[in-house]
């Protein structure tokens, strides 16, 4: 999970990282512009980077100024993002600036500590132009970074005398946030030699393991809880939220209303290879309650650009007798007219099918539409039913 | 032959007294895997489904020495703790069924399981089967039939489905294997086309991957060795953009990831690409030369 750039900050304060004064300003928080001294930059607050290209870091040399440029990025979008606040913090002049960063190198299977004294520029330009230019150094997993290997990486991003124990502080300091709080990155760039002789973290971005916030209460402490960090929600994707769905809107005509995630990203993929469209991305997750299951057909059916129903469960963990008596009892209580051409098999399927069977004799015009395949019919052939029904509807 | 588990392995389950981890003793049981204990610290010398309950691991190899697998059912949290204690008292293989392990825990678990030669699968794997023999897991035995394909995918559902289509077209597994959908693994691909090459009873490798990690591309060398082919079905090329990776990840991954990337590293070392499940038979087929 990103964190924003105030965020981040606010942890590297806590943890000893040092960062410039800066005070935080949303529609509702201008007096806070009493508290800074001038000239500050102003920086929009947003997950994403680019934003010095985009317009969303500028100077300001006075309160009217800053609040200019406040309010025109206030409610701009960057990518999928609105811009909900900016950081106003305190303009120095920079020396030079260089690269710091503690991530998992996946290939590796280890942690690793990426220097480069180019900061402050593209770092991947960098990366894939002067590869002679980074420095990586791997820690075994749960070992910690020493100061003299600290004073090792500060000595060899040019730092010497006082700077240098400053920057290996600081490298030692990024490292135990990086692992005590469970992060896949922290990274500072730049970090910035101001022509003071301070040294200063310009930028943070810190991205934390979401599995492991259940043991860091002090994130809770900063206001930092899980989120929805991929853009704005759609209505429907909101009230998914709400109801601990996993929901994505596309722009298609068939609703997918699959088991887990690995099928939903293949069920979008096949819906497509045989030239549907799907309206969503959506998972059950591991064993869902009924409740939940009558909450996603409800995303589906609700949603006025499907006209059809592909649905697919296949019981493992979960089972079939649940998903039975929930697409039942939602049939039954909303009366649908969209087609759902769906398939079962696996765990409990038996107990599923006896389920569907006793609602079709009850009320046999109301499941008319309605059809559940087995283990039998290939998945395909239930995905080219669901376009063909889909087709008919236009 | 079979690979990881066969008739004869003997399994224990830890966290046996959780409410999945009961019920799917007794399915496991139901299918033949000789399951010989459990443990849940604190609930020693009751019983499941007739298995003995054990305080420790190593209280229950004081009793049953030779048991070779130990399967995980515990909360997140205490995860890292039971693989390093199945570790510690000698297992060979741990089956890790938790999902969202966190990722600094899995990567020191990784490497206590190395140094000791042990191999960890998982975690949020649904486990695997050796169709007629045993299953140590949740995997559905419905769909699973006794055959000479191998098959190992990252997702639980995608393993049903490669089942499903593979005995549709008259094809059965020799043995499934799901590595498991969390970001940080156990064995990855690599480590169980190793496994499937070694075993006599393997004619073919169905290899089922998705966007995101790289384990995909970092089994792709290994497949141009192999004397048996390799059948891979990759998902998520229609799937809208998610996250972007920070710089530094970036820095380390480059472009790897992608569902295009993958492909082109598969198919480059001699896999052949299934774009649906349907075809995957078919190209068994062609690879066996039938």
């Amino acid at each position: 999970m990103r964190l924003y750039e105030f965020e981040a900050k606010r942890l590297f304060k806590k943890h000893g990282i040092p960062v410039l004064d800066s005070v935080l300003v949303d529609e509702n928080s201008f007096e806070e512009l009493e508290k800074v001294t001038y000239p500050v930059v102003v920086k929009a607050q947003t997950f994403i980077g680019g934003r010095g290209k985009a317009g969303l870091i500028k100077p300001a040399d006075n309160r009217k100024d800053a609040e200019n440029k406040i309010k025109n990025m206030l409610g701009r979008k960057h990518g999928a993002f609105e811009i909900k606040s900016v950081l106003v913090e305190k303009k120095v002049e920079v020396e030079r600036e260089v690269y710091i960063a503690a991530t998992i190198d996946r290939l590796e299977h280890k942690p690793v500590l990426i220097l480069s004294n180019k900061g402050g520029i593209d770092i991947e330009e960098t990366a894939r132009q002067s590869p002679d230019a980074i420095f990586k150094y791997y820690i075994n997993p749960g070992g910690k970074v020493l100061p003299f290997f600290g004073r090792k990486c500060a000595a060899k991003l040019g730092f010497k005398g006082p700077l240098l124990n400053k920057c290996a502080g600081i490298v030692v300091k990024l490292y135990s946030l990086f692992l005590n709080l469970d992060c896949k990155l922290v990274e500072i760039n730049p970090l910035a030699l101001t022509k003071t002789g301070g040294i200063f973290a310009l930028d943070a971005k810190v991205n934390l393991d979401e599995d492991a916030m259940f043991r860091h209460p002090e994130l809770k402490e900063l206001g930092i809880t899980a989120r929805h960090e991929v853009g704005e929600l759609t209505e429907r994707e909101k009230f998914a939220k709400s109801k601990g769905i996993p929901y994505v809107d596309l722009d298609g005509d068939i609703g997918v209303f699959p088991g887990g995630a690995g099928f939903g990203i293949a069920a979008i993929d096949l819906i497509q290879y045989y030239g549907g469209k799907p309206a969503n991305f959506m998972d059950s997750g591991g064993a869902p309650t009924q409740e939940k299951l009558r909450a996603m057909l409800g995303l589906l059916i609700e949603n006025p650009r499907v006209k059809a129903i592909f649905g697919a469960r296949f019981g493992g963990i979960s089972r079939c007798d649940d998903w039975a008596k929930a697409l039942v009892q939602y049939v039954k209580e909303n009366r649908p007219e969209k087609p759902m051409i769906m398939r079962m098999t696996g765990n409990m399927e038996e107990e599923g099918r006896k389920i569907l069977e006793q609602a079709k004799r009850d009320e046999p015009e109301l499941f008319k539409k309605i059809k559940v395949y087995s283990v039998d019919t290939p998945i395909e052939e239930v995905i080219k039913e669901t376009i063909r029904a889909a087709a008919e509807c236009k | 032959m079979s690979i990881i588990i066969d008739e004869n392995t003997k399994t224990i389950i830890q966290g046996i007294t959780g409410r999945n981890a009961s019920l799917h003793t007794k399915f496991m049981l139901e299918y033949g895997t000789k399951i010989v204990g459990g443990v849940t610290p604190g609930k020693g010398g009751q019983e499941v489904a007739g298995v003995k309950v054990y305080d420790t691991v190593a209280e229950c190899l004081s009793e049953v020495p030779d048991a070779a697998v130990s399967s995980i059912w515990v909360p997140p949290q205490f995860a890292k703790d039971a693989i390093l204690e199945a570790i510690d008292a000698g297992i060979k293989t741990v089956v890790v069924i938790t999902e969202r392990i966190p990722i600094h825990d899995m990567l020191y678990v990784r490497d206590a399981a190395k140094e000791r030669g042990v191999m960890v699968i998982g975690g949020n794997t649904p486990g695997l089967i050796s169709p007629g023999k045993a299953l140590v897991g949740m995997l559905p035995k419905i769909t699973f039939r006794p055959g000479r394909i191998g098959t190992v995918a990252r997702s639980g559902a995608i393993t049903y489905y490669l089942a499903n289509s593979l005995n549709l077209a008259g094809f059965g597994e020799s043995t499934s294997v799901g590595l498991g959908g969390d970001p940080i693994l156990g064995a990855n691909f690599e480590d169980i086309l190793k496994l499937f090459e070694g075993d006599s009873e393997t004619d073919a490798v169905v290899m089922a991957g998705e966007i995101g990690g790289v384990y995909e591309e970092l089994a792709a060398p290994y497949i141009r060795k192999m004397s048996k082919p390799v059948i891979a079905y990759i998902t998520g090329k229609a799937a809208p953009q998610g996250k972007r990776l920070g710089h530094a990840g970036a820095i380390i991954e480059g472009d790897m990831g992608t569902a295009k990337s993958k492909i082109e590293a598969l198919s480059s070392n001699g896999a052949y690409i299934a774009e649906t499940l349907s075809e995957i038979p078919e190209l068994v087929k062609k690879a066996l030369g039938g």
